[in-house]
């Protein structure tokens, strides 16, 4: 944005099941599948360049290499992220503050598009406002989740993802404002701030949940899964709606909304290294304990009855994850369904009725 | 393809040296179970710098190479079926799923399944699955694991990424140190360092010894010869072991002995073999065809100097950090090309490996533009490592034949 893009984040689109078959195997990750046969169908956006993140996943990784070879028209750039999150020192923020820096220089010149500090301060400033809004709703839902329903929450963080733009972030103010004067006329705004915090600080000590909370109360946990997907899926089940999603802890959900936003600094790669590293851990970081020991943290103090992992076919990430979230959930005698699904929801029928039978022994 | 014949006419030879790998297999098992009592063993990924480790006395033992034998007694479905009780997916890496069921249920994998680990060490050179393995295997045995993360690398690796790997090494060390309370001494990690790279010199030399024709070595002789490069370098008995098989290489060379008895078509092999169809090579054998080289043993060609280095841990930062599989698409088929010039190859098997994302995905690409600078067919087989589960022998044998039509 500081050189004046927009950034979009590309998505898997249902209905694109071939294309791909040229390029990639039939067990690379339907993410991937998606994604590759999309721009070999013509179906891709029209975008100035596609950026790829490097050192997250295998497929990824690979998908980098295999696109610039197959369409070397396009303006491919890579972003390597720090695996190591826990290092003690500064290292894995100097590491990505420096990919930070080489990328904004590769942009500059590329397309003779300068980073202007004026631009990057707007950026910051819209992103801010992005996170304070989305953290608010998103723990409103905790308190109160027919306050706002989860679609539409996750229809606003989708614009910004897909957009981030001043409309986007102002229709998310417009929301998160709506919402407040809600919460202040039943009493619980307080309660909402208590969860939030509690959320981006792990310390649940505060939260106090009202009496007498609606049920059934579950997560979605997993990754790379669209969260309006499961949100449609769950509103078309009879007698559910998707106010039976407490929270969601989608990597497009939830990982986004929950990450520090950047700090305005002199050193501007080093402040968004920073906030970057601060996104709540990826199966693809250090850390599986961590990221196990926060969760149950979040299902324990937040009253979640049932948990849905997804986890896409083919994507180690989600699939090797999968049973330790089982097993923490189980810890907690939170029911837990396994859904293995692929980012075309190709199977929807079975999904949909595994996921009623699961709402069902909820109630 | 033809069946095996009786052993005294096998198309194939037998390395001699393969009694003194038994030893060495078996005295690597004992110090392994020692270490483990001793309350100082370390698993370690296959592209750690294992140096280190060594160093620091302790016992190492590699997770990968027990997945192999586990593919090798052909028991892979029934243990990756052990992990898959425990609800991982198929879908991910064989070694992975041998490593956690031969865990979970050792009593049944007498053969694979190794000592209780004090520590799970891990570097990400070679696929982004060693880390999540590590840490199911850490949930189970509930040994820590150290990470060191070695962001993939393009043509050169840029100072930041050589100062971050570096301070990985740094924190490597005092993580080892700390948790066995001892210190890595210079001296010793000069030797054990030397010692690595005399193996590692040895095994080079091995290797191009394959360039002669007929081929001293087969793909299968390589597969199993490669197993002290990797679980021992930096060992008095890895480099005695490696002096005497270049002997025995040397010596066929020298007498014009090849590996087949008749080798008309020569072959490079891309990935990580089948272990529990070996006799694909075997079998190929029979008909002329051999492998005099592939991508899968020429990944432990890194070569640590150890001598004359004002630091040992920038040769384990560049060394580890240009691992063959950390450098993209374009060193892969740089790697496949030049193997095919240097040791004068008529074509290339490529198997993709359905567990294995990061070697396999971009072998669909690779292998056009492998052809299209060396002018040389290749073909894709599909299949897994460990679990023969998804070998289907008769699709990759139609396959097979399709290319040496080509050839023959």
């Amino acid at each position: 944005m500081a050189h004046g893009f927009t950034p979009s984040l590309v998505r898997a689109l249902p209905g694109v099941t071939s294309g791909f078959e040229e390029s990639l195997q039939t067990f690379a990750c339907s993410y991937i599948r998606n994604l590759y046969s999309q721009r070999a169908n013509g179906q891709f956006l029209t975008l100035a360049g596609l950026l790829f993140p490097g050192n997250t996943c295998d497929a990824l990784q690979n998908l980098g290499d295999v696109w610039k070879v197959r369409f070397p028209d396009d303006r491919v750039f890579r972003l390597t992220y720090p695996v190591t999150r826990y290092s003690q020192d500064e290292s894995t923020t100097k590491f990505l503050a420096e990919e930070l820096r080489m990328l904004s220089k590769t942009l500059s010149t590329t397309f003779n598009r300068p980073f202007l500090t004026e631009s990057y301060d707007r950026a910051i400033e819209l992103v801010q406002d992005f996170r304070n809004c989305a953290q608010f709703l998103y723990s409103a839902r905790v308190v109160n989740p027919k306050i706002i329903s989860y679609s539409e929450v996750i229809r606003l963080v989708r614009n910004f993802l897909t957009a981030p733009t001043l409309s986007s972030v102002s229709e998310l103010k417009a929301a998160a404002k709506s919402v407040q004067k809600t919460s202040n006329e039943l009493g619980i705004f307080n309660t909402i701030e208590a969860v939030k915090n509690a959320i981006l600080n792990g310390d649940y000590s505060r939260v106090n949940l009202p009496e007498g909370l609606e049920t059934p109360r579950i997560v979605i946990a997993g990754g790379m899964v669209e969260p309006q997907a499961i949100a449609a899926i769950i509103n078309g089940i009879p007698d559910f709606s998707d106010s039976a999603i407490v929270l969601d802890i989608l990597s497009f959900g939830f990982k986004i909304v929950f990450t520090i936003p950047p700090s305005y600094s002199d050193d501007h790669f080093f402040a968004m290294a920073k906030s970057i590293l601060t996104a709540p851990g990826e199966p693809t970081h250090e850390g599986l304990s961590y990221r196990m020991n926060a969760m149950k943290g979040l299902l324990k103090n937040l009253s979640i009855q049932g948990l849905i992992v997804c986890e896409q076919s083919f994507c180690d990430p989600d699939q090797f994850e999968a049973p330790s979230i089982e097993k923490a959930a189980c810890e907690l005698d939170v029911k837990t369904l396994r859904l293995p699904l692929d980012s075309e929801l190709s199977d929807r029928g079975r999904i949909e009725t595994r996921i009623q039978s699961f709402l069902e022994t909820m109630e | 393809m033809t069946e095996e014949r009786a052993s005294e006419e096998k198309p194939y030879r037998r390395l001699e040296t393969q009694t003194l790998l038994q030893q060495i297999a078996f005295r690597h098992g004992l110090e392994a179970m020692q270490a483990s009592e001793n309350g100082e063993l370390a698993w370690v990924t296959s592209g750690f710098p294992v140096e280190i480790p060594i160093a620091m006395n302790l016992g190492v033992v590699y997770p990968e190479q027990a997945g192999a034998i586990i593919g090798a007694q052909k028991i892979g479905p029934d243990v990756c079926g052990f992990a898959e009780d425990l609800g991982y997916s198929q879908d991910l890496c064989s070694y992975a799923r041998a490593s956690i069921g031969s865990t979970e249920k050792p009593e049944e994998v007498p053969m694979g399944s190794l000592p209780t680990p004090q520590i799970l060490l891990a570097c990400n050179n070679i696929c982004g699955t060693v880390l999540r393995w590590y840490d199911a295997i850490s949930e189970m045995t509930g040994a820590p694991v150290f990470l060191l993360d070695t962001p993939p690398i393009e043509k050169e690796q840029l100072p930041h990424n050589q100062e971050y790997v570096r301070r990985g090494v740094e924190r490597l060390i005092e993580f080892i140190g700390s948790h066995f309370n001892r210190t890595l001494e210079e001296d010793r990690i000069h030797e054990v360092a030397n010692l690595s790279s005399k193996a590692t010199k040895l095994w080079i030399r091995a290797l191009e010894a394959c360039k002669n024709k007929p081929s001293p070595l087969n793909c299968a002789d390589r597969f199993l010869t490669m197993a002290p490069v990797v679980s021992s370098r930096g060992t008095e008995h890895c480099v005695e072991f490696y002096e005497s098989f270049v002997e025995e290489v040397e010596e066929r060379v020298k007498n014009g002995v090849g590996a087949i008895r008749d080798e008309k078509v020569r072959l490079l092999w891309d990935n990580i073999p089948p272990w529990h169809t070996l006799r694909f090579f075997n079998m190929l054998a029979s008909r002329g065809v051999g492998f005099p080289a592939d991508t899968y043993t020429h990944a432990w060609t890194g070569n640590m100097v150890g001598i004359d280095t004002p630091s040992i841990i920038d040769e384990v930062v560049e060394t580890y950090s240009k691992v063959y599989l950390n450098m993209g698409l374009d060193a892969k088929v740089d790697k496949m090309c030049q193997l095919i010039n240097d040791y004068d190859l008529d074509g290339f098997v490529m198997f993709s490996v359905r567990s294995c994302k990061r070697y396999s995905l971009g072998q669909l690409v690779s292998k056009e533009i492998v052809t299209e600078r060396t002018g040389v067919p290749g073909v894709i087989i599909e299949g897994d490592m460990v679990d023969s589960r998804v070998y289907n022998a008769a699709q990759i044998e139609t396959r097979v034949d399709a290319l040496l039509e080509m050839l023959m």
